[in-house]
C-alpha cells in the first residue's frame, strides 16, 4: 500500500480533502436507482390508520406519495437493481469493482425480514458479477451510503483500489404500516415512520482521470450525546420494525451543531456557501429542511444557490435519499457539468456527514444524451 | 511506520446476570483503553463489528451508543479538537479484519490518529428450536499510528459463492396467538440460524486455499509466519487448519477456554492472548485469519519489522 499521510486531525469532523493530504483525484462516476413499482399516497396511508388521527401529514411534510415494494421485492432486489442501473450509467464493468459495500438499514432477502449472515453485499456482488470485489456491510442509519463513499474515497485516494461501489436497498415501508396500527396524534414518536418510502440506490466511486473534477472534501462526525433520539427495533405488531423518534429535539440539536460543521467543510474545500450550486440534504420533511438550511445560512451569512427537496414523490427513503435525489437531478439534467454539489447526511446517532464535489462527465450518461 | 495494535481486550461477562451486547462492548472498550493508557476522547473512529444483539436494534448504529456510554467526544469539541466518528461494520466473524482494514486506511491517510474496534454477540432471541453456535463475549482493540516499525502491511479477502448458503442467519416473523400475548401484539421477529452439515469442514478448506493464495501473492510461504491468529477460535476449526497449513502448535494464538466459543470477538480474543504472552511482540510476521459465512475468508499480515 502506498503511504499518504496528511496533516494531523485539527477538525471536529473526521475529514479528508486535497488540502489535508487525501481525496485528490477521486470522483463519483455514476449513480443508479431502483424504485419499486408500487405507489402509496399519503392520503391512502393516513386513511388506513387504526385510529382517527387528524394528522395532516402531507401538509406537514410535503410528501404526496412514496414508492412501496410489491410481491417478490426486498432490500436485496432493490439493491441489486440499483447496482445494475448504476453500471448501466457507467463506463465501468462489474469486474472493475474492487470493493462493494452494502449500507442499508433494512436487509430483507427471501423469507428473512432482516438478513444477518452472510452480509447482503455478498449476494449483491454475486448478482451483478463483481466476483473479485472485497465486500462487507455497514450500518449507519440514514448516513450509511455517504459513510460508504467516505471509506471508498479513502481507499482510492491511497491507491489501495481504483474503483468501488456503495449500494443500499431500503424496503422500509413496513415501519409505516406498523406505525399506522398504533399512531393516534401528531405528537406520537412514530410520526416520522409515516414519511418513509422504499428505494434502492448505488454509486460508483473511482480514481478520477487526470484533470477531471472530483470530490473536494468529505467528512463525518457522531454527536453521541444524542444517540438515543431515534431508535428502531423489530416490531411486535407486524412484520418488520418500529421506529421511535424525538423529531423536534433531533431537529433542534442538528440545527445547533450544523453551522460550525458546514463552516468546517466549506472552509476545507476553499469555497463559500454561495458557490454551492445544489445542496442535497437528507430528505425528512420539507418544513424541517427549510428551517434547517435557513438556520445555518443565517449563522454563516450565506446560502447555497439551490436546496434540493424531492419528498413529494419519494418520501424519506432512508439511507438512499441523497443519491435518489442526485440521480433524479442528473436524469432531469437540472444538475450540469461544472456544478458544485454538496451532500448533507443527517441520521440517527446523531451522524452528520458532508461531501462537496464538482460534476464532470457523469452528466453525459444521464437524461436526453443517454 | 504503520498502523499498530496498541491493546486488545476480550471478556465474557459485563457484571450483569444476563449479558447484553452493548454492555459487553462497553466493558471491553473501557478495559482496552485502560490497558493502553488512553482516554475515550483520544478515539477518532469507533467501529462496532458485532453481529448478534438481544434486541436486534436496527438504528442507530450500536457504535454510537457505545461511543456515548464510554464518553468519547460526545458533542462539539473545543476549536481545533477532533470529534469521534462511529458506525457498525457487519461481516460476521470476518468483521474485525474488515474493520482493521478500514481503520488502517484512515490511519495511513492521516484522517485519524487512533481507531477503536469493538465487538460483541449475545443470544439474539432465537426460534424455539435453535441454539446460538457461540457464547456471549465482547472485545475491543485499539489501532494507533506512530514511528514504530510494527504495523499491518497487507490484507486479503476471498468469498466462495458455491458455499453461500451453508451458513445463513436472519430474522423471521412468527405470528403469536393465545392468552399470554399482550393486546395489540400479533407476533415477533425471531432469529433463525441455519448451519448446514459440512459447514465447518468447508470453512477449513476455504481458509487453507485463501491463505496459500495470499502468501503466494506476497512471495511468502507458511514457514515465514511466526504466529497465526485464527478465528473462529474453536479447536475443531483451528487444529485441522493448522495441521493442513503445516503450522506448529506453538505458533498458534490459542484463546482461553472461556473465549473459545466467542463469535465476532474471536479475533480480538486471540490477539489478546498473543499480546499477553508477548508472542505478538516477538513474532516478525503474524497472520490474522478469519473465516465465516459466505464462505468469506479475510486475512491480514502484521509485521514487527518492515519487509
Amino acid at each position: 500500500m502506498s503511504e499518504i499521510r496528511g496533516k494531523q486531525p485539527g477538525h471536529w469532523l473526521a475529514l479528508e480533502s486535497p488540502s489535508s493530504g487525501g481525496s485528490s483525484g477521486c470522483r463519483i462516476e455514476s449513480v443508479g436507482v431502483k424504485l419499486p413499482s408500487g405507489r402509496l399516497t399519503t392520503r391512502d396511508l393516513m386513511g388506513r390508520t387504526s385510529h382517527r388521527t387528524r394528522i395532516q401529514l402531507e401538509r406537514l411534510t410535503g410528501i404526496h406519495e412514496r414508492h412501496v415494494v410489491g410481491p417478490g421485492e426486498s432490500s436485496f432486489t432493490l439493491a441489486a437493481g440499483a447496482a445494475r442501473d448504476c453500471l448501466a450509467h457507467s463506463q465501468r464493468q462489474a469486474s472493475d469493482i474492487e470493493m462493494l459495500i452494502n449500507t442499508s438499514i433494512t436487509r430483507s432477502k427471501g423469507r428473512s425480514s432482516q438478513s444477518f449472515e452472510p452480509p447482503l453485499s455478498l449476494y449483491v456482488k454475486h448478482a451483478i458479477g463483481a466476483s473479485a470485489a472485497v465486500n462487507f456491510d455497514l450500518s449507519n442509519a440514514c448516513a450509511g451510503m455517504l459513510t460508504g463513499v467516505f471509506i471508498l474515497q479513502d481507499a482510492i485516494s491511497r491507491g489501495e483500489i481504483s474503483c468501488g461501489m456503495v449500494v443500499s436497498g431500503e424496503y422500509i415501508s413496513h415501519l409505516s404500516w406498523n406505525a399506522a396500527k398504533q399512531i393516534r396524534s401528531v405528537f406520537s414518536k412514530q410520526l416520522a415512520s409515516l414519511t418513509l418510502g422504499d428505494a434502492g440506490a448505488a454509486v460508483i466511486v473511482e480514481r478520477a482521470p487526470e484533470g477531471a473534477a472530483g470530490i473536494d472534501v468529505i467528512g463525518f462526525t457522531t454527536l453521541a450525546e444524542h444517540s438515543r433520539l431515534c431508535l428502531a427495533f423489530p416490531s411486535t405488531v407486524g412484520p418488520g420494525a418500529q421506529m421511535y423518534t424525538k423529531s423536534r429535539t433531533l431537529q433542534k440539536v442538528a440545527i445547533e451543531d450544523m453551522a460550525p460543521l458546514v463552516a468546517e467543510v466549506i472552509g476545507e474545500a476553499g469555497v463559500d456557501l454561495t458557490e454551492i450550486d445544489y445542496l442535497i440534504p437528507h430528505q425528512t420533511s420539507a418544513r424541517a429542511i427549510r428551517q434547517g438550511t435557513q438556520a445555518f445560512a443565517e449563522r454563516l451569512g450565506a446560502k447555497p444557490k439551490h436546496v434540493v427537496v424531492n419528498l413529494e414523490e419519494y418520501g424519506n427513503t432512508s439511507s438512499t435519499t441523497l443519491f435518489v435525489a442526485l440521480h433524479k437531478y442528473l436524469e432531469e439534467q437540472r444538475i450540469r457539468k461544472g456544478d458544485r454539489v454538496m451532500l448533507l447526511a443527517l441520521a440517527s446517532g446523531i451522524e452528520i456527514g458532508m461531501a462537496i464535489f464538482t460534476i464532470d462527465s457523469q452528466v453525459d450518461h444521464y437524461g436526453r444524451t443517454h | 511506520m504503520g498502523a499498530h495494535i496498541e491493546a486488545a481486550s476480550a471478556l465474557t461477562r459485563d457484571g450483569w446476570r444476563k449479558p447484553s451486547a452493548r454492555r459487553l462492548a462497553d466493558a471491553a472498550a473501557r478495559a482496552c483503553l485502560a490497558h493502553a493508557g488512553r482516554q475515550p476522547g483520544d478515539v477518532d473512529m469507533l467501529i462496532n463489528a458485532g453481529v448478534y444483539r438481544e434486541d436486534n436494534m436496527g438504528e442507530p448504529a450500536l457504535a454510537a451508543l457505545i461511543q456515548e456510554d464510554i464518553g468519547a467526544n460526545l458533542g462539539q469539541p473545543p476549536i481545533g479538537e477532533h470529534g469521534t466518528f462511529s458506525f457498525d461494520l457487519i461481516n460476521g466473524t470476518c468483521g474485525v479484519i474488515s474493520a482493521i482494514r478500514v481503520e488502517t486506511g484512515f490511519l495511513r491517510s492521516g484522517v485519524i490518529r487512533l481507531g477503536a474496534i469493538v465487538t460483541s454477540d449475545v443470544e439474539p432471541g432465537l426460534t424455539d428450536r435453535g441454539t446460538a453456535p457461540f457464547r456471549p463475549a465482547g472485545g475491543a482493540m485499539l489501532l494507533g499510528w506512530d514511528d514504530s516499525p510494527a504495523g499491518f502491511t497487507d490484507f486479503h479477502a476471498e468469498t466462495f459463492p458455491e458455499y453461500e448458503d451453508l451458513f445463513v442467519s436472519g430474522l423471521a416473523w412468527q405470528e403469536r396467538h393465545g392468552r399470554r400475548v399482550s393486546r395489540g401484539e400479533s407476533g415477533q421477529s425471531l432469529m433463525v440460524i441455519d448451519a448446514k452439515p459440512g459447514y465447518r469442514e468447508r470453512l477449513a478448506d476455504c481458509a487453507e486455499e485463501a491463505t496459500r493464495r495470499f502468501l503466494s501473492r506476497l512471495g511468502m510461504d507458511i514457514g515465514d509466519i511466526d504466529l497465526l491468529v485464527p478465528a473462529p477460535a474453536v479447536p475443531d476449526f483451528v487444529d485441522p487448519l493448522r495441521v493442513r497449513l503445516g503450522v506448529p502448535g506453538d505458533r498458534v494464538a490459542y484463546v482461553a477456554e472461556d473465549l473459545e466459543k466467542a463469535y465476532t470477538t474471536a479475533t480480538v480474543a486471540a490477539l489478546q492472548a498473543a499480546v499477553k504472552s508477548g508472542r505478538l511482540a516477538e513474532a516478525r510476521s503474524t497472520l490474522m485469519l478469519a473465516a465465516g459465512a459466505g464462505i468469506t475468508v479475510t486475512l491480514a499480515l502484521y509485521r514487527q519489522t518492515p519487509p
